[in-house]
């Protein structure tokens, strides 16, 4: 009963040639996610944390069945149990490290050498686990990175190796030999992030098609660049107000000026995050194609900094009571910004006969199916 | 067609394009009949599957065959077999605002008792069962640690000054629990008059404060509340509790920590100083007993604590406002009240400062 439907859909005038957008919206409401929230939060206290695997199904339907892209809501199909199972083994792995880290420091290296040895397979399992569970009209999102892919896109150029074998052996002491690793680290982070980021686009696939990623790390470390100017101006006009004031006045006065003038610093901090979380978004998505499919993200830094303020100063104020209303105005902007174009026909997507979401459930029993992702 | 039957308008999808047929889904009994544009198809309704309920969201019917139905949240879907039966109770708690409203006052009750009276009392438990041994591996590599990177260096305390703090140091451990695990240590040190307990009961104290202190009595009471912190198993109940919070806080601003970078990590950095000063006091409390238990006075750790935070003021007059103590004011009072405790209990000790 394929074809006819297939051609019926399908067959409007307009939509030949010139790309037309899909409209997305976001129709979760502060009222109704404050519910769902309250419950599960209580349950997962109630439960010692066993229910918090529960709670990330529920909060994740939530919002995949709210965001709805022409006139379908996205469906998530994640089952508790593979993410109890990913929960327990984080916090295992977690505790290791933990007790190794306050107690038996002596294994420590060996810790840190499994931790970077286990990342990649975290990586793969955790985008594995999201796209399988994440499904729109029927259809659910493959990916089919492996171990050694994620291998060569986290290690590649020796930046983590270098840093846990410095840590391991203590370079740290070394200031300048640590100043070193560290400057080289940071100058190379945004080509990093761009192998990371192209290793999960690229092996992300709908309807059988993969996504293509076209950033480069010169973009990347544009973002990054232009936030570290931010933070860097507002520590000079911190640092030079200080100084002016700590010259002359009081201690009284210079109270008064230390705290007046940490706001431009802390100010600074908080606009250079909210720029690489619109920038760093912004690029991620604009660069991004998926068969017929192309993406059109609009995020302001200044805008997402006002948005993380509010949001602060609202949970702050309400106890925390007005963290889900934080949550659905956060994600409504996201949603907002984003378009959604096609050129061509949404039939250019085949799904195969693992991809019906029932087929999802198939694969339960499966060892590996956990969800590592946090 | 009888009372039964009931009708849904919605979407199909065959799971192999992403593109929504309109259709009406049929079920009257154990039938079910999807109807199409031009054609349509019987299941039995046992075969359907229902995704759960959430918020007012759209909901899917999967078939038999692999398609999918998609219709508008419905009471006449709590009729179908359900995708995920123990969802089911937890929507139906979501749906109502009551439930919301006390689940909040559950949360609110659970977090302040733990807080306060639970987290305390089990870390203090806890501790008690883990044997200090653990802790001395730890001890041992912090002093080697701080030995090698600068921190400390050898003392100048004359032989004679050691000696006779020795002794005192020893005549306090004498009978504790923890006896012989104590180790003291004499450092100089860039971190000017201070004494610290080390995991594992190795007390530091520097040079500055042994000079800081006028009689042995005073350097005495500033190891009997380092011998606190140690008999009292603060180092172990410090990660305890300390972990705890980090736990319980990560689960409470999971939601926020990604919205908002203040919100995740204030909240633990002021549970946890709450935490630290409650030990304090509670060192405190350990070393004005354990003095007078040896007839010493209380009076010499009120002395002490008074001229440091005099010298302390004048030596880092600009930054003062970042190192005020609230609290030592408090201490010294706590401090004569214990020295003139035996003897006065009742009568308010009205202190100048």
């Amino acid at each position: 009963m394929t074809e006819p439907y297939a051609n019926l859909a399908e067959r409007s005038p307009e939509n030949s040639g010139q790309p037309r957008a899909l409209i997305l919206e976001f129709r979760g409401s502060a009222r109704d996610y404050f519910r769902i929230w309250a419950v599960n939060l209580c349950l997962t206290l109630l439960t010692a944390g066993i229910f918090s695997a529960w709670a990330k199904v529920r909060k994740k339907r939530y919002f995949y069945s709210h965001v709805i892209l022409d006139g379908t809501p996205f469906q998530y199909l994640g089952r508790p149990i593979p993410i109890l199972k990913g929960r327990v083994i984080a916090a295992t792995l977690f505790s290791v490290y933990y007790l190794s880290s306050h107690f038996f420091t002596s294994v420590m290296p060996y810790i840190l050498a499994a931790g970077a040895a286990l990342a990649p397979w975290v990586i793969v399992r955790s985008a594995a686990f999201n796209a399988r569970y994440s499904a729109f009209r029927n259809m659910t999102f493959r990916f089919d990175g492996n171990y050694l892919g994620a291998l060569q896109a986290i290690y590649a150029w020796g930046l983590i190796p270098a840093l846990v074998v410095g840590t391991m052996f203590q370079w740290w002491g070394n200031y300048k030999g640590a100043a070193a690793l560290f400057g080289i680290f940071g100058l190379a982070f945004p080509w990093w992030i761009s192998r990371l980021k192209n290793f999960i686009v690229s092996h992300t696939s709908f309807g059988g098609e993969n996504g293509k990623f076209s950033a480069t790390g010169g973009q990347f470390f544009k973002v990054y660049f232009i936030a570290g100017l931010i933070v860097i101006g507002a520590g000079i006009i911190t640092g030079l107000g200080i100084a002016g004031v700590a010259a002359s006045a009081s201690i009284k006065k210079s109270q008064f000026a230390f705290l007046l003038f940490s706001l431009p610093f802390y100010a600074g901090y908080v606009f250079a995050f909210a720029y690489v979380q619109a920038h760093r978004g912004n690029l991620v998505w604009n660069q991004t194609r998926l068969g017929p499919l192309r993406f059109h993200s609009t995020l302001r830094g200044g805008a997402m900094a006002w948005l993380y303020l509010t949001n602060a100063i609202a949970i702050v104020a309400s106890v925390g009571l007005l963290t889900p209303w934080a949550v659905i105005r956060t994600l409504k902007y996201r949603t907002d910004h984003m378009r959604v174009l096609v050129e061509g026909e949404l039939s250019y997507f085949h799904g195969g006969d693992t991809s019906a979401v029932q087929a999802a459930g198939a694969e339960l029993g499966e060892f590996f199916d956990v969800d590592l992702s946090l | 067609m009888n009372a039964g039957t009931v009708t849904l308008q919605g979407q199909y999808y065959d799971g192999r394009q992403p593109i929504g047929v309109p259709a009406t889904l049929v079920f009257a009994g154990p039938e079910a009949m999807l109807i199409g544009a031009n054609r349509s198809h019987g299941y039995a309704t046992r075969q359907l599957l229902v995704s759960p309920r959430v918020g007012r969201a759209e909901r899917f019917i999967s078939l038999p065959d692999g398609g999918q139905f998609q219709c508008a949240d419905q009471p006449a879907l709590d009729h179908l077999p359900h995708e995920s039966q123990s969802e089911g109770l937890v929507a139906w708690l979501e749906k109502h605002l009551s439930v919301a409203l006390a689940s909040v006052a559950v949360i609110a009750a659970l977090l302040l008792a733990a807080y306060f009276y639970g987290l305390p009392a089990v870390a203090e438990r806890v501790a008690a069962r883990i044997p200090i041994e653990t802790e001395q591996a730890v001890g041992r590599e912090a002093l080697v640690w701080l030995d090698n990177n600068q921190w400390f260096k050898p003392t100048h305390l004359e032989q004679d000054t050691q000696n006779q703090i020795r002794e005192g140091f020893d005549m306090l451990r004498s009978g504790l629990p923890l006896e012989r695990h104590y180790q003291l240590e004499f450092r100089a040190s860039v971190i000017g008059a201070n004494a610290l307990a080390l995991p594992g009961g190795t007390i530091v104290i520097t040079d500055d404060m042994v000079h800081a202190a006028e009689t042995v009595d005073e350097v005495l009471a500033v190891l009997a509340h380092e011998i606190g912190h140690v008999e009292l198993r603060h180092t172990m109940r410090h990660v305890l509790q300390n972990s705890a919070v980090a736990v319980v806080a990560a689960t409470l601003t999971a939601d926020a920590a990604s919205l908002s970078v203040a919100v995740a990590g204030l909240p633990v950095v002021l549970a946890q100083t709450k935490y630290s000063r409650e030990f304090e006091a509670e060192a405190d409390d350990f070393a004005f007993k354990l003095l007078k238990r040896h007839d010493r006075s209380p009076e010499a750790f009120a002395t002490l604590m008074e001229r440091l935070a005099k010298k302390h003021d004048e030596d880092q007059h600009a930054f003062a406002f970042l190192s005020t103590h609230p609290v030592t004011a408090e201490r010294v009072k706590r401090a004569r009240a214990a020295a003139n405790g035996s003897a006065s209990t009742n009568h308010p000790i009205t202190q100048k400062k």
